[in-house]
């Protein structure tokens, strides 16, 4: 008989562990539990008994307290004689250190609760009784939290006294203990503000700045010092927090420090001063704000602005017109334009979004050129800054482009006449990137032929095309009709050219830039097809620029595919980044496409290759390799050649399958065998024998020539079962092999003859994929039938 | 005899020391820790004037008024004890009819004087 602790259960190959080990550390673990609970049950049994020991204890002081707290003079005698003994009562209690925490805590607590009289008389009986002397031992405590507790209740029964103690504790290094002192220096004489901010060498918090101008605000009768003596202090907090009181007690007696302050390195200072500037009224820090205003940060520069509007007057309206000119944020240009209407009310007029009143008048024919002329140069010279990083820096951009300003060169004047979009993108354009812009040199640039157009993109969008619809409205009416006509007549023809297989997607700016540019001189055919039978409906859809682009794209013009022969013959420079193949030309005035489209015979082979793509597989290799050598087109070779190589690496090759160095070929048993036991060993043969295949052969070969006799019998067993299941498979297999067309797939899995499968039976390095399905498919069948 | 008053507070060393001066100015105090008590002790009797603090378990001082005037319809006068900065409460107990209203920190005293003073209406 084994013992239970000797019996290894080695199923899985975790390490061994001593049992005996196992029980002693569950009992450790159930002690420690009891001990635990133990103490939670003894400790938590104490609070609470210590706390209806307190709360009896509170009970019994309250009458006393309130004998005391209420006790006057015309008392009869007997309730005079109680009070005494009360009082002797009282001071037996508080020899008892619990009693005379308690006590302490009820005043604390009634402090809190009471005003008036009855607060004065219990601060009195609090020291009558000598309770601050236990505050007093409180201070001088290890513990931080102690001492922190030991001021405060000095600091709530207002024991004078303990100021000459506090005061060596407002530069103490832990936190709580600093702040509880500065509150009880300040609170407890009226000095004590002095001292600290004499003395205080840590930063003041923000809240606890707050804190103590509480503190000081409450103080009865309370006369604040001149706070500007404090602005010369080394420490920034201390100035910052003397500015604030400066501010609160309206003490305007140091006007030169606070402007001086305006020069202070730290922003949060330097934003008090302003906002002091700003209370008193100092007239005199104008000049040294607006010295200061170079330099400042962005919420500096808009407070200075917000004190120049409250104390300036007309005298600085230069320095704002001028900042107005140079200023590019936002928040500050839009800060000055407000100052500015603030000294001078209505100084600066709105003009966002605002049309010129000739916008509505009858546009003639000259007007209409002359503004688009205006039109083609802003938008040429926008983009042409936004390329040219080196435009010298003569005028800012933003005062020669946006409309919000009434101070505005004649060039951006003949803007204001522009439509929402354009504005909006000359803006975008000058967000971006917001480099001056020379506009001597952008005068300069009047005609087309002066402009280098490379940057025309070649896509558009749709909401480009609505604009420029609405555009049309331009053009004056006789020459709308004229277009109209010429437009419905292009269309008539342009039904029989199909395009709609192609997509058409189009950038904005092209549109516009067209729109924008033609007039009387520039109807002239935009582009022309190579295809012969378009020229036609060249002639036609280019009288009109702007039907004539419009018109291809609605009906699908996939620019990509023109090419770019033509447009070297016009000797066109267009240098556009990504565009190797320009598309467009254009040389006097006129603009010129050129498309090359596909042989037929090329397009069925381009469709043919899609469609392989889209639902072959490696079936299709040998097609593929046949499409190659038929077609000469480099376009269908290279397509055909990437599904080749698609195809290729998506099947694995039948003879990659069936080699030794598949993972196939291992057996799923041998891990799990070389890990195991005796007894799991066994159990593992068992199993082998009903489910394994070929695979196992190597491992029950290896089994019988290592282990002990009884495993060897039985791996000998399952290895001869496992071959004559395999012969029985194969045969099987073969015959369907033969019989059944379905499974002849025409590749390297050939079984043609008997011997040759036998072979790879019992090769003892691998298996095949369809030995391993009919051994899986055999073993199932075996196991359903019993 | 004296005039009854209902006090109405949880915090028992406040109570108790308001009560012991409001004995001591001559009146008869019932004192009550929590809303329910108020509840009950009001069912049996009206008290000649109601010092509740408004934040009591069970029953607020607010709910006491409502409670007061819209269920017992009674014009028995209320004073109020708030904590210092607490105005919303002391408007919606104006709203539902308290008399009066006294923060904390609280002057026993001036309580008192508001007491005399509501009773005497």
């Amino acid at each position: 008989m084994i013992p239970p602790n000797q019996i290894k259960i080695s199923l899985i190959t975790a390490p061994e562990f001593n049992l005996e080990y196992l029980w002693w550390l569950t009992i450790l673990f159930f002690v420690l539990s009891v001990i635990y609970f133990v103490g939670v049950f003894i400790i938590r049994n104490k609070i609470t008994s210590n706390n209806s020991r307190t709360k009896n204890k509170k009970v019994e002081f309250s009458p006393m307290i309130n004998e005391f707290l209420f006790y006057e003079d015309s008392n009869t005698k007997e309730e005079k004689m109680n009070y005494l003994n009360l009082k002797v009562q009282i001071r037996e209690l508080i020899k008892n250190n619990f009693d005379r925490d308690v006590l302490t805590e009820v005043l604390l607590d009634l402090r809190k609760d009471l005003s008036g009289q009855s607060q004065t008389v219990l601060i009195d009986l609090y020291k009558d009784l000598g309770l601050h002397h236990n505050a007093y031992e409180k201070l001088g405590s290890r513990k931080w939290q102690v001492v922190s507790s030991g001021i405060l209740e000095l600091t709530t029964m207002e024991v004078d006294e303990s100021y000459g103690l506090l005061i060596k504790f407002i530069n103490h290094k832990q936190s709580t203990i600093r702040k509880q002192a500065e509150i009880a220096v300040v609170n407890l004489k009226e000095e004590g503000i002095k001292y600290f901010l004499d003395n205080t060498k840590f930063k003041i918090a923000e809240w606890q700045q707050l804190k103590l101008l509480d503190v000081l605000r409450h103080k009865p009768n309370y006369s604040p010092p001149q706070f500007g003596l404090w602005l010369t202090s080394t420490n920034i907090h201390v100035v910052l927090f003397s500015l604030r009181l400066i501010k609160y007690y309206s003490q305007n007696d140091a006007e030169q420090s606070i402007i001086t302050l305006l020069k202070h390195k730290n922003r949060d200072i330097q934003a008090e001063a302003i906002e002091c500037i700003k209370d008193f009224h100092f007239v005199n820090a104008l000049k040294t704000l607006k010295l200061v205003y170079s330099k400042a940060s962005h919420d500096i520069k808009i407070a200075i602005l917000d004190a120049i509007g409250e104390l300036g007057t007309k005298a600085e309206i230069s320095f704002l017109e001028n900042l107005h000119l140079t200023e590019r944020n936002f928040n500050i240009k839009s800060k000055v334009i407000g100052t500015l209407n603030k000294i001078d009310p209505e100084r600066v007029l709105p003009t966002k979004n605002i049309s010129k009143p000739d916008f509505y008048d009858v546009i003639c024919d000259d007007a209409l050129q002359e503004e688009d002329l205006s039109i083609i140069d802003n938008h040429e010279d926008i983009i042409l800054e936004d390329k040219n990083a080196d435009v010298s820096t003569e005028v800012d951009v933003e005062t020669t482009t946006t409309e919000d300003i009434t101070v505005i060169s004649p060039t951006v004047e003949e803007n204001v006449a522009l439509n929402d979009i354009e504005e909006a993108t000359v803006e975008e354009l000058i967000q971006k990137d917001e480099t001056a812009l020379d506009v001597d040199e952008i005068k300069k640039v009047k005609s087309l032929e002066d402009i280098d157009l490379s940057f025309l993109p070649h896509i558009k969008d749709e909401e480009a095309l609505e604009e420029i619809k609405e555009n049309e409205t331009v053009v004056d009416s006789e020459q709308v009709q004229e277009l109209e006509e010429e437009e419905q007549e292009v269309l008539k023809e342009e039904e029989e050219l199909t395009f709609s297989f192609l997509p058409y997607v189009v950038e904005e700016d092209v549109i516009q830039q067209v729109t924008t540019s033609y007039k009387d001189d520039d109807f002239q055919p935009l582009f022309e097809l190579d295809d012969e039978s378009m020229e036609d409906t060249q002639e036609q859809s280019s009288i009109n620029p702007l039907n004539n682009i419009s018109t291809n794209i609605n009906n699908g013009l996939d620019w990509s595919t023109l090419n770019s022969e033509k447009i070297e013959q016009n000797k066109v420079d267009i240098n556009t980044a990504d565009s190797a193949e320009p598309l467009i030309s254009f040389e006097n005035d006129n603009i010129s496409f050129t498309a090359n489209f596909m042989p037929q015979e090329e397009l069925d082979a381009m469709v043919l290759l899609e469609n392989i793509s889209e639902l072959g597989d490696c079936r299709e290799l040998i097609l593929l390799y046949q499409i190659i050598e038929e077609n000469s087109s480099e376009v269908v070779i290279e397509r055909a050649n990437e599904l080749i190589q698609k195809f290729s690496y998506q099947s694995p090759r039948p003879n990659e399958l069936f080699s030794d160095d598949n993972d196939l070929a291992e057996s799923v048993f041998t891990d799990i065998y070389n890990l195991a036991d005796y007894e799991t060993k066994l159990m593992l043969i068992g199993e082998i024998k009903k489910v394994g295949d070929e695979k196992e052969i190597d491992l029950l070969n290896n089994v019988i020539q290592t282990e002990s006799k009884t495993l060897v019998k039985k791996a000998t067993e399952a290895l001869a079962h496992i071959k004559s299941q395999l012969a029985v498979v194969t045969d099987h297999s073969i015959i369907a092999s033969d019989e059944d067309s379905i499974f002849n797939v025409g590749f390297e899995l050939e079984f043609n003859r008997p011997t040759e499968h036998k072979r790879s039976v019992s090769n003892e390095n691998g298996s095949t994929l369809f030995d391993q399905l009919c051994s899986m498919s055999n073993s199932l069948y075996r196991k359903k039938n019993g | 005899m004296g005039k009854s008053v209902l006090l109405a507070d949880d915090d028992q060393l406040l109570a108790s020391l308001l009560n012991f001066r409001l004995k001591k100015g001559g009146y008869v105090v019932h004192h009550s820790a929590n809303g329910k008590e108020v509840k009950e002790y009001l069912k049996n009797k009206m008290p000649d004037i109601i010092v509740s603090d408004i934040m009591m378990p069970y029953c607020s001082g607010i709910e006491l008024i409502d409670y007061v005037r819209n269920e017992l319809k009674s014009k028995t006068p209320i004073i109020i004890i708030s904590s210092a900065g607490n105005e919303q409460n002391v408007l919606t107990a104006f709203e539902l009819g308290a008399n009066d209203f006294i923060t904390k920190p609280v002057s026993p005293t001036e309580l008192l004087v508001r007491i005399a003073r509501e009773i005497s209406k």
